[in-house]
């Protein structure tokens, strides 16, 4: 636990942070609602097989509104918290890169919710076993579990710099999962091609069909808009005032 | 503009503030800091020598916003900041040489005051961040507390913490922002004496205050800040004297204010008298005389004598003589 504060002391300080307050058991609880879903599946089986159940939850539910979220609230809180507190001096007035300070932020952000999504899609898809016919479901979670992955990634950066430039960026984002991703996105087909849920589902999808051109051509645009986010919060922590 | 180009003319060593011989380490070019179309500090040109030195304003005159300034925190919105000839904000390998024990109250409160004092060390890479946690974390004493989560530490507990994290790299520079806020008598006498010693040893120690008889226990060189400008700088003994030769207030409270005021009036350093509520209102060209001669008055009167006080020593009356001369 030392070493690893001696190593990563940004990371653990957040994460610390995040497991001390509510931000850690949230993304947890949040993380679990889908297996919720599953256990009333289970309970009264309609007529839908194991793995189309799982898949649609996932398409449906878990990408466009739970995943967002669950990212959203580590994310805004890794810097906002401390902007917040008045306890960023503590970060900025250290012989340390900025760069240094916005990963060591993102890792924590990844640490806390790619775990937690991932544990709450194995429940899930655990109980949604004991449903109808169930299928290759392993393969299902796999997929699951590397869209997610990939949406957290790109959703954390983003969310991490709205957090550095506008003031109440929880609020933001709240709008912004709720009417853009889970609500225009399913009916406007142009803000389809500028919504992390489209490229998450192409990850999920090729993944699940072996295509893995289309997975990979995905995972790509989705990490290098995550790597122009960290670069933007990067030159925004240089520019910072903080009284 | 012309303050400006003058204020950047100045040699280091000839910036106003500095004893005479001093090199800067701090030095403030023609600074003003504005916020819309609120100026916070404005026309700051001084240098800060090595030794401790006292900001002191009332509160809101921006001495907050100065050290925030230094701290690189903040930008200035025109005029030069520089720390040991590094400008700031700008390189971050200043901060090695700098440490800042700031106004803000909250901390990180999941974390114990040693592991909020060893991130620090962490974060400033001193060789070995555990000796040096325990070293501060005694030198401010505070290793019974040290355990503790800071969420439940005492006003006087997080001060003293901070200092200590602000001190963990044994920096060069050290800002304290208000340190002796609600920190007991015990408590205080100790982070003085702290203070001391550093400046002892050669650290520039920058401490702000806005208590004037508490100043003149750490430090002797003053910068007096009032409304964002520097009304007065130098020797705090000085100073103290140009606010002593002003006229000076005195209530007394005492069994025969009559008798007593017919004492005093005919004594030159008295410049008035005048009886309110049974209590007199004496007014002083010199208050320390006057502080002797009452006493001796009421005894050879036989006169009781409860209470003498000065109704004046306000800072904010203190500093508005100041800043009208």
């Amino acid at each position: 636990m030392a070493t690893l504060w001696r190593l990563l002391p940004v990371t653990s300080l957040t994460v610390r942070q995040f497991t001390g307050g509510r931000t850690a058991r949230l993304a947890l609880v949040l993380s679990l609602i889908p297996a919720l879903f599953a256990a009333i599946y289970v309970a009264r089986p309609w007529d839908v097989t194991a793995n189309a159940f799982a898949i649609d939850l996932f398409r449906e539910l878990i990408v466009p509104t739970l995943l967002p979220i669950v990212v959203l609230l580590p994310a805004t809180a890794a810097f906002g918290n401390e902007l917040e507190d008045g306890t960023l001096p503590y970060l900025l007035m250290k012989p340390v890169s900025r760069l240094r300070l916005v990963l060591g932020k993102y890792t924590a952000v990844l640490l806390v919710t790619v775990p937690a999504l991932i544990a709450g899609l194995a429940v899930t898809t655990a109980i949604a076993a004991q449903g109808l016919e169930p299928g290759d479901l392993g393969r299902v979670l796999a997929a699951m579990a590397g869209a997610a992955a990939a949406a957290a990634a790109l959703l954390g950066a983003v969310f991490l710099l709205v957090s550095l430039v506008i003031p109440r960026a929880l609020l933001a984002g709240m709008i912004y999962i709720f009417a853009w991703e889970s609500l225009l996105g399913r009916f406007l087909p142009g803000v389809e091609a500028i919504s992390s849920r489209e490229y998450a589902l192409r990850v999920f999808d090729g993944i699940l069909d072996d295509d893995f051109a289309v997975a990979s051509n995905a995972a790509l645009t989705m990490l290098v808009v995550a790597v122009v986010c960290l670069l933007l919060a990067v030159w925004r922590l240089r520019n910072i005032q903080v009284d | 503009m012309h303050s400006n180009q003058l204020s950047n003319d100045l040699a280091p060593n000839e910036l106003p503030g500095l004893p005479p011989g001093a090199e800067s380490v701090i030095a403030l070019r023609g600074v003003a800091k504005w916020y819309g179309d609120v100026v916070a500090v404005s026309d700051l040109t001084f240098g800060i020598g090595a030794g401790v030195t006292a900001l002191l304003g009332p509160n809101g005159a921006g001495k907050s916003t100065i050290l925030n300034l230094v701290s690189g925190l903040i930008r200035p919105s025109t005029g030069r900041v520089q720390v040991l000839d590094r400008a700031v904000p700008g390189d971050t390998t200043v901060y090695r040489d700098l440490g800042l024990a700031g106004e803000q109250e909250q901390l990180y409160g999941s974390l114990t005051g040693r592991e909020f004092v060893r991130l620090n060390a962490i974060l400033q890479k001193t060789p070995n961040p555990d000796v040096a946690t325990g070293r501060t974390i005694a030198l401010v004493d505070m290793a019974d507390a040290a355990d503790r989560q800071l969420g439940g530490y005492s006003k006087g507990m997080r001060q003293r913490i901070k200092v200590a994290a602000a001190l963990v790299h044994d920096p060069r520079v050290l800002l304290l922002d208000e340190p002796l806020n609600g920190t007991d008598p015990v408590q205080r006498a100790s982070l003085i004496a702290l203070i001391r010693r550093l400046g002892d040893e050669g650290k520039t120690v920058v401490v702000s205050s806005h208590v004037l008889s508490e100043v003149e226990r750490f430090a002797r060189n003053v910068l007096v800040i009032v409304n964002g400008k520097l009304a007065a700088a130098g020797d705090f003994r000085t100073i103290r004297e140009r606010m002593d030769e002003r006229d000076h207030i005195v209530r007394i409270r005492c069994d025969d204010p009559r008798r007593l005021a017919a004492a005093l009036v005919v004594e030159p350093v008295t410049t008035s008298i005048r009886m309110d509520d049974g209590k007199l209102i004496a007014e002083t060209s010199d208050v320390r005389q006057f502080g002797r001669l009452v006493p001796e008055l009421a005894r050879r009167e036989r006169i009781r004598l409860f209470e003498m006080q000065p109704v004046d020593e306000s800072l904010a009356s203190v500093f508005s003589y100041l800043v009208g001369s």
